[in-house]
């Protein structure tokens, strides 16, 4: 699986020796094999370190808003559900999508949190892990990647296809990308068309598990498995400050803002509920919030199911379309047509 | 039991009046004497786009049994598009609701201008009765702190 390491590697090293960016962000090895960590690598050299296993400890799109200087140009190597999430943080203004490079990796699932096998690769059927071969069982699975549709990186500038026997076909969706494509004298290839039947059936089983076991509940049954899923929680903010599309400076959960009660342990619902609203339209189901909440609440879930049902409302697919806003902050043309007090 | 319980079940209801049109009906429904339940606390707000669905939230999951929303009719909003975002967030809440097991009849938006003191006085009474229906808010059942 060293191939898709190195083309990503090459990638790398060729924008940073072209002056292309000034800096990549992209995860790579820390102090040992197993950790794991984002990396903002600006000499070449350092490229080596960068892996594309199938591990996401964190979001890169939500690390490059915080930290990264929007008037340096920057190389980002991530996943679609994160290339999304940079598209509905630039959305929000909090990157600036003009001076990043976005190198996509084809993706099948990462590995679920708390599993302690680090070298892991996913494929479609397989499943590498501590250099064996096996077929894939759905449990290796983050919950939130079961879920997953979004398989490709056509969001980003650069697409990196991952291949079966480890190695990779790389494609330019954009003037950017192809530019990275010459300076890396990666001839594009042309990408042979992907069956993703097979996986979107999987998306769709586990779609209808997660959430129709729920659905099928009484009202009064979810709404009591949800406050029992919130008594859990220990207010330690993990879900917030992990997820992308959580993005402000000042939030709303904060006990100086006075909406949810201060010393309240678990906190009030609202806590949850509140974050459900300001989320649920953009919702990216990247898991990072579910990944990071150490009680095991279900968090991404939760968010996902709620983001089903508004994006068809709403007809708004989130982290694609730059020019397509937020749907509650917005009203469309169609809306003005209409005088009910429904949007149907 | 239950015929007894809805008999004394009377619903609190918040309701969030803009200032230019909900709010002056209910206050014609006022002065012209028009009867409906007493069960509606009213809030005033300067336009139905100035509430976050947090305090919609915020009511809900307190233990109100009921939000009611009002603003002016499409088109005569006071800062011309306000009422259609609230449309589209009272969408959003009504869905959030939905998924966390709330009933989405327990938040109600209406548009009624300043001259309509009874379509006031009469949405009031159509809510109450619906929500004497749907009975307690079944957060309450549950000791969240
Ligand atoms: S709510 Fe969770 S799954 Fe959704 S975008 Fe945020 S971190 Fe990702
Ligand atoms: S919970 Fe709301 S206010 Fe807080 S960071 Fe997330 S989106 Fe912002
Ligand atoms: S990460 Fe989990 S425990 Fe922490 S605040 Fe979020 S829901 Fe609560």
């Amino acid at each position: 699986m060293t191939k898709c390491n190195e083309i990503v590697q090459d990638i790398v090293r060729s924008m940073l020796r072209a002056k292309l960016v000034d800096e990549v962000v992209a995860f790579g090895r820390g102090i040992n094999e197993s950790d794991i960590v984002p990396l903002f690598i600006t000499d070449e050299k350092d490229a080596e370190k960068i892996v594309t296993i199938s591990y996401y400890p964190c979001s890169l799109a939500k690390l490059v808003a915080l930290y990264g200087d929007r008037n340096k140009k920057i190389g980002l190597v991530l996943r679609p559900c994160d290339a999304r999430s940079l598209v509905e943080l630039a959305k929000r203004q909090q990157v600036n999508l003009a001076n990043i490079y976005s190198i996509g990796i084809e993706c099948y699932g990462v590995v679920r949190a708390g599993s302690n096998s680090h070298q892991v690769y996913i494929f479609p059927d397989t499943v590498q892990m501590d250099g064996e071969t096996k077929p894939l069982a759905e449990d290796v699975l983050a919950p939130n990647c079961r879920r997953c549709e979004y398989m490709v990186p056509t969001m980003t500038d650069v697409a990196v296809r991952l291949l079966p026997d480890g190695g990779c076909l790389v494609d330019a969706n954009t003037e950017k990308g192809q530019a990275v494509l010459e300076a890396a004298s990666i001839a594009v290839t042309d990408m042979p068309a992907l069956d993703l039947t097979a996986l979107k059936e999987r998306a769709a089983r586990w779609k209808e598990k997660d959430f129709g076991e729920l659905k099928k509940m009484a009202a009064k049954d979810r709404l009591h498995y949800w406050l029992a899923q919130w008594e859990k929680c220990i207010k330690c903010y993990g879900c917030r400050n992990a997820c992308p599309i959580c993005y402000c400076k000042e939030c709303y959960l904060e006990p100086e803002k006075q909406i949810v009660k201060n010393e309240a342990l678990p906190p009030e619902a609202l806590f949850h509920v509140g974050r459900l609203l300001h989320v649920g339209d953009s919702c990216t189901d990247c898991g990072q919030c579910e990944a990071a909440c150490p009680m095991g609440i279900p968090v991404s879930k939760l968010y996902h199911m709620l983001y089903e049902e508004l994006s068809p409302l709403f007809d708004y697919e989130s982290g694609f379309d730059l020019a397509t806003l937020p749907p509650v902050s917005t009203i469309s043309d169609k809306d003005l047509t209409k005088t009910g007090v429904t949007l149907d | 039991m239950d015929a007894v319980q809805d008999r004394t079940f009377e619903p609190k209801i918040v309701g969030f009046l803009c200032n230019w049109c909900t709010y002056a009906g209910a206050d014609l429904a006022g002065v012209s004497r028009l009867q409906y339940p007493a069960n509606v606390r009213v809030i005033r707000v300067m336009c139905s786009a100035a509430v976050d669905p947090v305090f919609v939230m915020k009511a809900l999951l307190g233990g109100a049994d009921g939000v009611f929303v009002g603003g002016c009719h499409l088109g005569d909003c006071h800062y011309t598009r306000g009422n259609y975002f609230t449309r589209r967030r009272v969408a959003m809440v009504k869905k959030l609701l939905e998924v966390i097991g709330l009933e989405p009849e327990r938040l109600e938006l209406e548009w009624i201008s300043a001259s309509e003191g009874a379509r006031f006085a009469e949405a009031m009474r159509d809510f109450t009765q619906k929500i004497k229906a749907l009975g307690p808010n079944p957060v309450k059942e549950r000791k969240v702190s």
